[in-house]
């Protein structure tokens, strides 16, 4: 049985040349960024326990995970995400550490994307974690340096970063108090933006402020204006108390010059997730998903038995190389040649001094002058050099044809 | 400025949906005179519309080559998918109903029944939540013919005046949920056009309420 010998899965891809070279001018800036401000690197499994992320069935849902076993009948996965591992780590091989701990990781998450909707099912994750810290501090730290990745890797190109307290929303619902699936349902609402149907669901409960606010959280996106229409919406020490913090963010940002580069939506209330405070998303022009997403998760490092405060994003970075700068197909500057093959490990030096002197140098194995020169043109290689007894430089344009 | 690229759901819905446009004042006029072209300019707004079949239009917001889309809630609920759907359109006013042939109870018996759809996700939801086992068989064209002939016990679909089933001997007898046609929106168009999108869905909210006010 060949059928599938020459073709990907779907959801995959080869990556090549140009694609690579995309994908690590923006993992190489990540890195860089995360680096400066002393966030050190860990490589986590891309096989885990399936147990790892079973407490997570609710934004994880196990159908969309890629699953194996191991010689002993355990259920594994394709690593799925890249917070939950980095909780584990966290919380078992790292706790006798100096909290609190800044950590970063870069790899493939696997999620099994619905097929023919052109969504990948590999996704090359570059992300950050701090972990140990629920102050505001941590807060404005990792907020600042999402900033400055969708900064960086954007090259040039619009984005925008969003900003949320899930403490809003969360006042709102407890003062409504449905029961759970209704709690559910609005939010699902809420998250869609569907004012239809959030409408119907909360005409059941008339008179309630804590619902005609409801009704409106889907408009409560855009800039500054967005705080007072909040605070005027529902009075509420939680609810004033989110509002507040988050508008303390937002004007920090503001000093540090972001202006209309952040916006608020105070209706992105994800699937659960893990987000227990700030959310966050960024976006870039002309690519319709989130490039960036993170939040705080204050309750994750519990999974695992430890009670750790922690925040934390990943770059999507295959979506993030697609609008990154296209670099130009690197081509080699010199060909070098052996006259005869007495001339191979002279050859092997030469080109070891061209290396040197930062040149990129391809070894011609090909035995024919006439040949190599052909091959050179063909390949955009401007030099060909001949190592006999004497070096022949060729000049590839100057040759006629 | 890009312009903002709205794409309509051919067929069923796109009479209505030009009707709209053009109350809010949009010249209309190369969507009506498309000849084979798919892609459409608004000539006093910066604006293209796209014409595609239901599941396209999704798709084509979904990945953001759209920013705005019309599509019928049938769809959203067959095919799924991550945007913003935030207006009720009010029009394309049909159901999902479940139907089997006259005089049969569908809860007799202990069989696993077989249901015929074209909405094999929608069925399958509705059961599901009924925590009902049942073979879900997809039928692309008349799904009326599947009790006829014996393959179902009954089928799930658009239900619009009942007319066809009637001829053909069968009758609802739950309805699965009401569907319209509703406004959707990519994510991130949302955030990075907000100005111009929000101008547009308040405009639009607001034919919306006028049209249900000349119904009453």
């Amino acid at each position: 049985m060949k059928h599938y010998n020459k073709v990907t899965p779907e959801g995959t891809k080869d990556y090549i040349f140009d694609e690579c070279s995309r994908k690590s001018h923006v993992t190489g800036n990540l890195k860089k960024i995360f680096q400066e401000r002393g966030y050190r690197r860990v490589m986590t499994p891309a096989i885990e326990f399936y147990d790892v992320f079973g407490a997570s069935a609710d934004y994880l849902p196990q159908e969309t995970m890629y699953k194996l076993m191991d010689h002993k009948g355990r259920l594994m996965v394709l690593c799925p995400d890249g917070t939950i591992p980095i909780a584990r780590l966290t919380a078992t091989r790292l706790l006798h550490m100096e909290m609190p701990l800044r950590l970063y990781y870069s790899h493939n998450v696997y999620r099994m994307a619905n097929g023919l909707r052109g969504k990948s099912s590999e996704i090359y994750q570059c992300g950050a974690e701090l972990i140990g810290s629920g102050s505001i501090r941590s807060d404005l730290e990792i907020m600042e340096m999402a900033a400055s990745s969708l900064e960086r890797i954007s090259d040039g190109a619009g984005y925008r970063l969003e900003l949320c307290h899930i403490g809003y929303f969360k006042a709102l619902m407890e003062s409504l108090g449905a029961d759970e699936e209704t709690q559910e349902e609005i939010r699902r609402n809420i998250e869609q933006k569907n004012f239809a149907s959030l409408n119907d669901l909360l005409e059941q409960f008339p008179n309630n402020p804590a619902a005609a606010a409801l009704k409106y959280l889907p408009r409560l996106f855009g800039g500054e204006e967005v705080f007072e229409q909040a605070y005027a919406l529902f009075d509420d020490k939680n609810a004033r108390e989110s509002l507040d913090y988050l508008r303390n963010i937002y004007n920090s940002l503001q000093q540090l010059g972001l202006g209309d580069k952040v916006i608020i939506d105070l209706g992105l209330v994800n699937q659960a997730e893990y987000y227990t405070g700030i959310i966050f998303r960024g976006y870039f022009d002309a690519v319709g998903e989130p490039v960036l997403s993170g939040g705080r998760y204050d309750n994750l490092l519990n999974d695992f038995g430890t009670d750790l405060p922690a925040i934390g994003f990943a770059v999507n970075v295959d979506l993030a190389s697609s609008i990154a700068e296209k670099h130009p197909p690197m081509t080699a500057d010199v060909l070098v040649m052996a006259a005869d093959d007495t001339y191979l490990v002279k050859t092997i030096q030469y080109r070891k001094q061209l290396i040197a002197k930062g040149q990129i140098v391809e070894n011609c194995v090909l035995e024919n002058r006439e040949d190599a020169i052909g091959y050179a043109m063909r390949c955009g290689i401007a030099q060909v050099h001949i190592i006999g007894k004497t070096t022949e430089i060729i000049d590839v344009e100057q040759v006629n044809v | 400025m890009k312009p903002i690229r709205i794409a309509l759901t051919k067929g069923r819905l796109e009479e209505k949906s030009i009707e709209m446009f053009e109350a809010l004042g949009y010249d209309c006029s190369e969507v009506r005179n498309k000849g084979r072209r798919l892609v459409l300019p608004i000539k006093n707004a910066n604006i293209e519309i796209i014409l595609a079949k239901a599941a396209d239009v999704i798709t084509y917001v979904e990945n953001g080559v759209c920013d705005l889309g019309v599509v019928g809630k049938d769809t959203i609920m067959e095919t799924g998918g991550t945007f913003y759907e935030v207006v009720d359109l009010g029009f394309g006013r049909c159901k999902f109903a479940l139907a089997l042939p006259e005089g049969v109870d569908f809860y007799a018996g202990y069989h696993t029944r077989c249901i015929a759809s074209k909405y094999v996700n929608v069925t399958r939801n509705y059961f599901e939540k009924k925590n009902m086992d049942v073979d879900i068989v997809k039928i692309e064209g008349s799904v009326e013919l599947a009790p006829i002939l014996g393959l179902s016990d009954a089928i799930v679909d658009i239900v619009e005046t009942g007319t066809t089933l009637k001829e053909n001997g069968l009758v609802v007898t739950e309805d699965v949920c009401q569907v319209s046609a509703r406004l959707i929106v990519n994510i991130a168009s949302m955030k990075l056009r907000k100005a111009e999108i929000e101008e547009l869905i308040v405009k639009i909210e607001r034919y919306v309420q006028e049209q249900e006010a000349q119904k009453i």
